[in-house]
């Protein structure tokens, strides 16, 4: 062992070029790796700007303003039910259901509070985690949905979403509404009304319009990633946090007055 | 005596398995009895999407390739929709309704019968245009809301295609 560590003057020389070979090697990895994760990036950017791809410059959210949101208003199911034909299809325990009204007390104060509660899009989501095809998945611009032809109905997403916000289709549906395909073996939840966002920023989500027709106006649409949309000036303005904000889900729904 | 009765069993035998075989390969030999589909011109539109042979062939694939960018990366508006297709495809009946595109002897049906695919599309798919959309709200075009509630009244008014005929010359 000694005899072979000890260094005579052909030894050192190879043992550095060997040491520069390696580097270099290792510097030209390091380059074409960055470089072409450039070039996948530019060509992602480029084939989104072409095809009109969301992109994650966006990312959607819902401020649902608890004070103005009155117990016993349904507003906002019924406007969410008619944009998406959910009809009053099957029995109660497994209706479809992608806003429930919760009303809360606090037992001490005992102050009251009527919240609508929909998928949180949530920009960590457990639901997206589980499943087990690849149907439960986010959007670069931040709406978590299901791919129904990917969809198996295992129902892990359900098991998994701390919301309580999917639903399980249990019966054959008919008369499904062009923009809103809806099908038996399938789970589905709010899609934040992806249909009408992409075709305008300005179409607010079903429930946010009904909300206002009502005039409550409790629930806000906008871009949480530009401080200067109204969304975000709102929230600056007024509050707002997050259910389970200790599960870490960083949801895209946020309330204030909780 | 012994033998005459083997023959004749075995006469049965053998006439009876040319019968089954005969039952059996039918299709085979009268395939030609088999009407062709018969293809209903579309209700509105002048021209597809892509040539009548490419689409015949090749529907599927547009439609799934198109499927996945829409659903997965938010592409709207591009030319191969399922909506799209309803949408021009869709027969009316006498009193102005939409007929299912997946109904017996409809277009997408007809074809589908013939080849004997299932289609499994409408089973969450819309198989008729939204009222609204009968008279061109498509996505691109959005209507303001009280436009709408005005066409749909005079939609729910009336006969359909002469109230078409007034919502087009009116506008």
């Amino acid at each position: 062992m000694q005899k072979n560590n000890s260094s005579s003057p052909q030894t050192d020389k190879s043992l550095l070029a060997r040491r520069r070979f390696l580097r270099n090697l290792g510097l030209l990895g390091a380059t074409a790796v960055s470089s072409f994760t450039l070039l996948e990036v530019k060509a992602r950017e480029q084939k989104a700007n072409t095809t009109g791809a969301v992109t994650a410059e966006k990312r959607w959210g819902l401020l649902i303003d608890t004070s103005k949101c009155s117990s016993g208003c349904d507003a906002c199911v019924r406007g969410c039910n008619e944009e998406h034909g959910i009809e009053n299809e099957g029995n109660d325990a497994t209706r479809a259901q992608w806003i429930r009204k919760i009303d809360l007390k606090d037992k001490l104060t005992g102050s009251e509070s009527s919240v609508p509660v929909m998928c949180q899009h949530c920009d960590s989501a457990p639901c997206v985690d589980v499943c087990p095809t690849g149907a439960s998945f986010k959007r670069a611009d931040g709406i978590v949905l299901v791919n129904k032809h990917t969809c198996i109905g295992c129902r892990y997403c359900m098991m998994a979403c701390p919301y309580k916000a999917r639903s399980f289709i249990h019966e054959t549906l008919t008369n499904q509404k062009p923009a809103a395909p809806r099908g038996k073996g399938t789970v589905e939840s709010c899609t934040l009304c992806v249909h009408r966002v992409d075709r305008s920023e300005d179409l607010q989500p079903a429930c946010a319009v009904a909300c206002t027709d009502e005039a409550h106006s409790a629930i806000l649409f906008g871009d949480l990633n530009d401080p200067q949309s109204k969304l975000a000036t709102k929230m600056k303005e007024i509050g707002a946090s997050q259910v389970r904000a200790d599960l870490q889900l960083n949801t895209g729904v946020r309330y204030h007055g909780l | 005596m012994l033998r005459s009765l083997a023959t004749v069993t075995h006469r049965t035998i053998v006439s009876v398995l040319c019968a089954v075989m005969l039952i059996t390969t039918a299709g085979f030999w009268f395939a030609g009895a088999v009407a062709q589909p018969v293809i209903v011109p579309a209700f509105k539109g002048e021209q597809c999407v892509a040539d009548t042979n490419l689409m015949r062939s090749d529907h599927m694939k547009l439609l799934d390739h198109q499927r996945d960018d829409t659903v997965i990366d938010g592409v709207r508006g591009a030319p191969y929709s399922l909506i799209g297709c309803v949408d021009c495809h869709a027969q009316r009946s006498d009193s102005g309704a939409a007929i299912r595109v997946d109904a017996e002897g409809q277009f997408c049906q007809s074809c589908h019968a013939y080849a004997a695919v299932k289609i499994d599309c409408f089973s969450c798919h819309a198989a008729v245009p939204e009222q609204a959309r009968q008279i061109g709200l498509l996505p691109d075009n959005p209507m303001p809301h009280a436009e709408i509630n005005r066409v749909m009244s005079l939609l729910k008014s009336t006969d359909y295609h002469a109230k078409e005929q007034q919502f087009f010359t009116t506008n």
